[in-house]
């Protein structure tokens, strides 16, 4: 059974068709990536799959499991992840306290057991500390963790928020351009931590425009214009792809 | 040397009463009289910034949970002869009851209906509290609220009816409240709270329901001002409509924004000088109103963050940051 599954999805804004009849699988373990020029719909599918919008029609499945209204707090605490193509902390709390939230939530705990701090709670919480520590020499912002998120430069905190979006070991996790606006290096990092991760044996649906990025770490691609899936294959099928090609250079 | 000087503080603040006498016999009710205002508004004004300071909404509902509190003390203390330590749970449930049933519908709406809708909440339960005479006895006013008597039924009981004794009961309940504060506005509860606050689709990302977190800091704030209420009037001994109108809003709005939203520190500093400063401004009458506006509008214009961002400068400074 796929991870993923997502059928016939379809939502409209206001005249503007954003995501037209797209069918996509998703395998346990698969690292796809989903390309299209701008404006193709790509964010739109993601906000669809994990409950920030309602789909006009179609379904999404994840495990089987219906998350059509779903909503966003609910489709983390099953298990996708995501992070947001405009680049998204919380500018108030420090590098390791954004990476500890993301966490908590995950373990199930009665408010009134948080308020008491039970010494189960202390135990998870120093578990939670050192692992979201690992996380943050992972993308090599160990000596910032005490440093207000909102400070950190652009590509700091992009490396924050796919951390963060680490930190409850995620089954599926939705990248939205993570390596767009950002130095070659870290360009290089990123694809290096995605490529990690896929060894790893997660499962990750990729958003992104650098093509040297997705050509060279996805397994398959997706190929989104004006809402419509045009093509679908391995990345050597799909730069010979006649569609891509016109959708991408053909206006 | 900070816990030994944190301590002489704490001395200080409990033993009020007695330094009060010896330094302004004269002025000795008068003075304690200010410093139960003090407390109770400080208690107030944390309660306060559980919403606007830690969830980031701001409500302007406030008022109405202190007069749903203050109300059902007074009229359950005067009417039905319930005990003090009985009234005054009942004050903390009625409002949290009420802050729970209106949060939901109100939660719904966008952040600025959100401060519109709770601001027709506080009119509203102001109007009841003027018209509906038959509870509240309207303008009137419920009177004749006896001095709280701790104690359980059947146990020892301890009346408090000097001032000084009305001050250690004000200063215990803030002790309480300061605690409660503490413990969620920080680790797990506090975390959840500031990301609703500082990023609500990253925190739904996070797996953080918001409305549920709004909610709790909405209802439990909700009910701390209920339970200040009942001592309000128990201190007091009278209840009025005027006590819950829109200029409470604006009193706790100076207090916590002026103080440091989201600070213990700022809010207690808020709340001793914005209730204290206008008494001790009592003194030169004419230009009271003045020197008030202009110190308001020095702080917003020095400090927009408050005093809070000016203490912890300062204590930066001292640090040698
Ligand atoms: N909230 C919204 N309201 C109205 N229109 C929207 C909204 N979000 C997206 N759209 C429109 O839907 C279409 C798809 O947008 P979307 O952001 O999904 O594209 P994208 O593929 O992620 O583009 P990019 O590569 O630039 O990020 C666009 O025409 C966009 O203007
Ligand atoms: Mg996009």
């Amino acid at each position: 059974m796929a991870l993923l599954e997502v059928r016939g999805l379809v939502k409209r804004f206001l005249g503007v068709t954003a995501v037209d009849q797209v069918d996509l699988a998703v395998e346990p373990g698969e690292l796809v990536s989903l390309i299209g020029p701008n404006g193709s719909g790509k964010t739109t599918l993601f906000n669809c799959v994990t409950g920030y919008l309602a789909a006009d029609h179609g379904r999404v499945l994840f495990r089987g499991r219906d998350l059509t209204h779903v909503a966003p707090h609910r489709v983390a605490r099953l298990g996708v992840a995501r992070t947001f193509q405009q680049v998204s902390v919380f500018p108030r709390l420090s590098a390791l306290e954004n990476l500890l939230v993301f966490l908590q939530q995950h373990q199930e705990e009665h408010t009134l057991a948080r308020l008491i701090r039970t010494p189960r709670l202390r135990r998870l919480e120093v578990e939670a500390v050192e692992r979201a520590r690992r996380l943050l020499d992972l993308v090599g912002l160990t000596d910032k963790a005490d440093a207000a998120a909102g400070s950190l430069s652009y590509g700091q905190r992009k490396l924050l928020a796919f951390a963060a979006a680490l930190m409850p070991d995620p089954d599926l996790l939705l990248l939205d351009e993570p390596a767009a606006a950002v130095n070659p290096t870290m360009i290089n990092q990123m694809k290096s931590h995605i490529l990690a991760l896929h060894r790893q044996g997660k499962t990750v649906l990729l958003v992104e425009h650098n093509m040297e990025v997705v050509m060279d770490i996805s397994q398959r691609v997706v190929v989104l214009d004006h809402g419509q899936k045009i093509a679908e294959g391995s990345p050597d099928a799909i730069r010979r792809d006649a569609r891509v090609i016109e959708a991408y250079f053909g206006r | 040397m900070r816990r030994a000087s944190a301590l002489a503080f704490v001395v200080m603040v409990v033993a009020a009463p007695w330094l009060v006498a010896a330094a302004v016999p004269r002025q000795q009710r008068y003075v304690l009289h200010v410093l139960i205002f003090t407390v109770l508004f400080a208690a107030l004004a944390l309660s306060y910034d559980l919403v606007v300071g830690h969830v980031g909404s701001l409500s302007l509902a406030h008022p109405a949970f202190f007069g749903v509190g203050a109300y059902a003390a007074a009229i359950l203390a005067t009417r039905a002869r319930w005990p003090f330590l009985a009234d005054l749970l009942a004050a903390v449930l009625a409002a949290a009851v009420v802050a729970a049933l209106v949060g939901v519908p109100l939660f719904r709406l966008t952040e600025h209906a959100f401060a519109v809708g709770t601001l027709g909440l506080a009119l509203v339960a102001s109007i009841v509290a003027n018209n509906w005479v038959e509870v509240t006895r309207g303008p009137l006013c419920i009177t004749g609220i006896p001095k709280p008597v701790l104690g359980l039924p059947g146990g020892p009981t301890l009346a408090v009816t000097t001032l000084p004794g009305y001050y250690w009961l004000a200063l215990a309940a803030l002790a309480a409240v300061v605690l409660l504060y503490r413990r969620l506005t920080t680790f797990r509860l506090g975390r959840a709270f500031h990301a609703v606050r500082d990023n609500e689709p990253l925190a739904g990302a996070a797996g953080i329901d918001p409305l549920k977190y709004r909610l709790l800091a909405f209802t439990i704030g909700a009910a701390l001002a209920g339970g200040v209420g009942a001592l309000y009037v128990h201190y007091l001994s009278v209840m009025c409509p005027e006590e819950m109108t829109v200029a409470l809003t604006v009193n706790l709005l100076v207090i916590v924004f002026l103080g440091g939203v989201g600070s213990l520190r700022g809010v207690l500093v808020g709340a001793v000088l914005f209730t204290a400063l206008p008494e001790v401004l009592r003194l030169a009458p004419t230009w009271r109103l003045v020197i008030y506006g202009g110190l308001l509008l020095l702080v917003v214009v020095r400090s927009p963050e408050g005093i809070e961002s000016l203490l912890r400068r300062a204590s930066g400074a001292r640090a040698g940051r």
